[in-house]
């Protein structure tokens, strides 16, 4: 019995001091003690110079002060779309350094110029598919910015996705990715079209839906086939599903793309751009469909 | 008979007389020589807005903030500022845009712009800034995971790759002979060094094996040693490198492991995300602990000896970033989202807050995130304003 209590206490103990030192999101973004400093970072109680009691005009330029280009207080460096740790390989337990970021890059990914990104600066309140008819820009509930989609304070939510985006609930199962994150490799689950959906609804469909007079790619079904195409050059493109699901991350960066866009993949996205493919031109097509 | 009269003599000043005119004269002189000066110094404040020579001695008790000077703007998401030894010359890195490393004069021209050879901007970042007591300027870069080491000029040099490798000791390694400095260069994105053969042709070897690191913040003191923050994850620390590594004839048998302190975590001789390291007249090293919001100050044999600046009120740090000291002891600390730089005095056995200046805002003497500072001879003060992309100028 004294054992079994002392291992007990051992293992309260290993709790509480491993909540005071880590996240389970990650850095100072949730798993606050009872005693923190730590909102003293981004916060002032009598002296903010924005609301939400912030010391910050634009949300995305407090954000970037650690995760920017400069990457001087992370290692995810969302500008660029890369982990960098410094740390080499290490592939499996943690992020490989260098790795590409799930998500893309708001300024550069893979080392090339952003071709469409999701605007975080907050100068946009404006989405695909918000006013429920596809292909239609319409308003969403906020101008878009960093904490339109992700909870700084943490969430329990997969990569501390707000459990409430433009109004709407959003679970995003937290995926069990072991002692380490890894940034780089895919273990989302099936719900990461959740958080698409929620500004962007009429597109979130698993069968055919043709209630605004279009037709649509089905999404959050799976997809047994090979997700592999090697064209006659030798040439591959892949994409990731979820779990075995299609999702809207499966063909899009939420972040940004540089995926570059010719013939009559130019300008033929919904917003003359790359729209956040993945791939160059309509290789995410290929992928799966292999033609 | 007709009276004559004698011609009326000059009035025959008394000396008192004549000693009050002399003075007057004397005075009148000074007082327009005097405005003669001022007036100099008037136009001169004009034309060069530069701190006036203090005509008194000003006693060192006194402590007061700066004061505004000017901003130099052409600059893209400004991160990281240093000066020449000589004080002529402002180097600047950039976040945004090109990510490239700019040159100015005291006065705020441009002179120039560098940036690592054969990278685009998609592949650079460069962050902090520093030159050696010979004008080298090295810069830290978190995409090329490396210092790179440009001339004066900005003239590329070398890379120190990682704290046991520089790419002209890699090159010279694998061609038996010295490369001269700029020759060679290498793009971590890419798969082959790229050097120049005896015959002056272009020539590859593949890339180096070597383990990657996170250099961040780097400073040279007054005798050159190189004290540097690694960012490495799970390894976050500080290395304080010898002059003699820094000023050797060659990089060719490079060794960065000399001392170096701290680990990653919250508790007393941990850091996260250590953005800067200076050391002070009693061979303190005091590191910008960023994530931890505070300050680390370790001796010189590299031992930790206490925190200071988290918590609350007055002198409470929210996120340091980058550092600079100054002969008087004074550490002067950019809070990056306290929007100020915070002054320490760090002359005794305990440092004490001294005073902070800048406040939120776009006006002349406010920041939008500040994140580095450096310190001329002269009294100047330059602040990287990174979202007001500007670098503002003070003075005490």
């Amino acid at each position: 019995m004294k054992k079994l209590l002392l291992v007990s206490l051992l293992v309260i103990a290993m709790m509480l001091f491993v909540g005071g030192v880590a996240s389970a999101n990650g850095g100072p973004h949730g798993d606050y003690t009872a005693t923190t400093d730590a909102c003293a970072g981004c916060h002032r109680a009598h002296t903010a110079t924005s609301d939400n009691l912030l010391m910050a005009d634009s949300t995305y330029d407090l954000c970037v002060s650690c995760h920017g280009g400069s990457a001087t207080g992370a290692n995810t460096n969302v500008d660029d779309g890369v982990f960098v740790s410094g740390r080499g390989g290490d592939e499996g337990t943690s992020t490989a350094d260098g790795a590409a970021l799930l998500g893309g890059g708001f300024v550069n990914y893979g080392g090339a110029a952003a071709s469409s990104t999701h605007d975080p600066t907050g100068a946009d309140n404006m989405a695909w598919g918000a006013g429920n008819e596809r292909g239609v820009l319409a308003a969403i509930s906020e101008n878009l910015d960093c904490a339109s989609c992700h909870d700084p304070h943490g969430s329990p939510n997969y990569r501390i996705i707000k459990e409430e985006i433009n109004g709407v609930a959003v679970t995003v199962a937290q995926s069990d990715e072991g002692a380490g994150k890894n940034y780089g490799v895919v273990s989302w689950s099936a719900q990461q079209s959740n958080v698409c959906g929620a500004c962007h609804n009429p597109y979130q469909h698993a069968t055919a839906d043709t209630t605004t007079g279009t037709f649509t790619h089905a999404v959050d079904v799976t997809y047994g086939g090979s997700t592999s195409f090697t064209d006659g050059n030798g040439d591959t493109v892949s994409v990731d599903l979820a779990s075995g699901y299609v999702v809207c991350q499966t063909c899009h960066f939420p972040h940004g793309t540089s995926a570059s866009m010719t013939g009559y993949a130019d300008g033929a996205g919904p917003a003359g751009d790359s729209a956040l493919l993945r791939k160059d031109n309509r290789g995410v097509c290929q992928a799966c469909h292999q033609k | 008979m007709s009276a004559t009269t004698k011609p009326t003599p000059p009035p025959n000043l008394n000396s008192a007389e004549k000693r009050r005119r002399r003075l007057l004269l004397a005075i009148l002189a000074g007082l327009t020589l005097l405005l003669l000066f001022v007036t100099f110094l008037f136009i001169r404040y004009l034309n060069k807005p530069e701190p006036l020579p203090e005509l008194l001695p000003v006693p060192v008790e006194v402590n007061y903030p700066p004061h505004y000077l000017l901003s130099i703007y052409d600059v893209d998401g400004p991160v990281g500022v240093a000066t020449s030894p000589e004080g002529d010359r402002i180097y600047v890195t950039e976040m945004r845009g090109e990510r490239l490393i700019k040159t100015f004069d005291t006065d705020g021209n441009l002179l120039g712009s560098f940036s690592p050879p054969r990278t685009t901007s998609g592949e650079r970042s460069p962050v902090y800034i520093a030159t050696d007591s010979r004008g080298r300027v090295y810069v830290t870069d978190r995409l090329q995971h490396a210092i790179i080491v440009y001339d004066r000029d900005g003239s590329y040099l070398d890379t120190i790759l990682s704290p046991s490798l520089t790419l002209s000791e890699y090159v010279a390694k694998h061609t038996g002979s010295t490369p001269a400095p700029g020759s060679f260069s290498y793009n971590i994105f890419e798969e082959d060094v790229f050097y120049k053969d005896a015959e002056g042709n272009e020539q590859t070897l593949p890339r180096p094996d070597y383990a990657l690191w996170a250099p961040l913040g780097i400073r040279f003191d007054a005798s050159d040693r190189m004290l540097l923050t690694d960012v490495t994850e799970d390894a976050h620390s500080v290395r304080v490198v010898p002059s003699d590594i820094i000023l050797s004839p060659n990089w060719l048998d490079f060794d960065l492991s000399a001392m170096q302190f701290g680990t990653s975590g919250q508790g007393d001789g941990q850091f996260l995300f250590p953005n800067s390291a200076v050391d002070d007249s009693q061979d303190r090293v005091i590191v910008t602990d960023g994530n931890n919001g505070r300050l680390s100050v370790w001796n010189g044999q590299g031992e930790f000896l206490f925190h200071f600046g988290s918590g609350s009120g007055d002198g409470a740090l929210s996120l340091p970033r980058g550092e600079a000291i100054d002969g008087r002891d004074r550490l002067h600390v950019v809070d990056a989202v306290g929007q100020n730089v915070k002054v320490y005095d760090f002359s005794g056995p305990e440092p004490g807050y001294l005073f902070s200046f800048g406040s939120m805002g776009v006006r002349n003497g406010q920041f939008n995130y500040p994140n580095d500072i450096a310190l001329d001879d002269s009294g100047r003060l330059y602040v990287t304003d990174r979202e007001n992309n500007r670098i503002q100028v003070w003075s005490y």
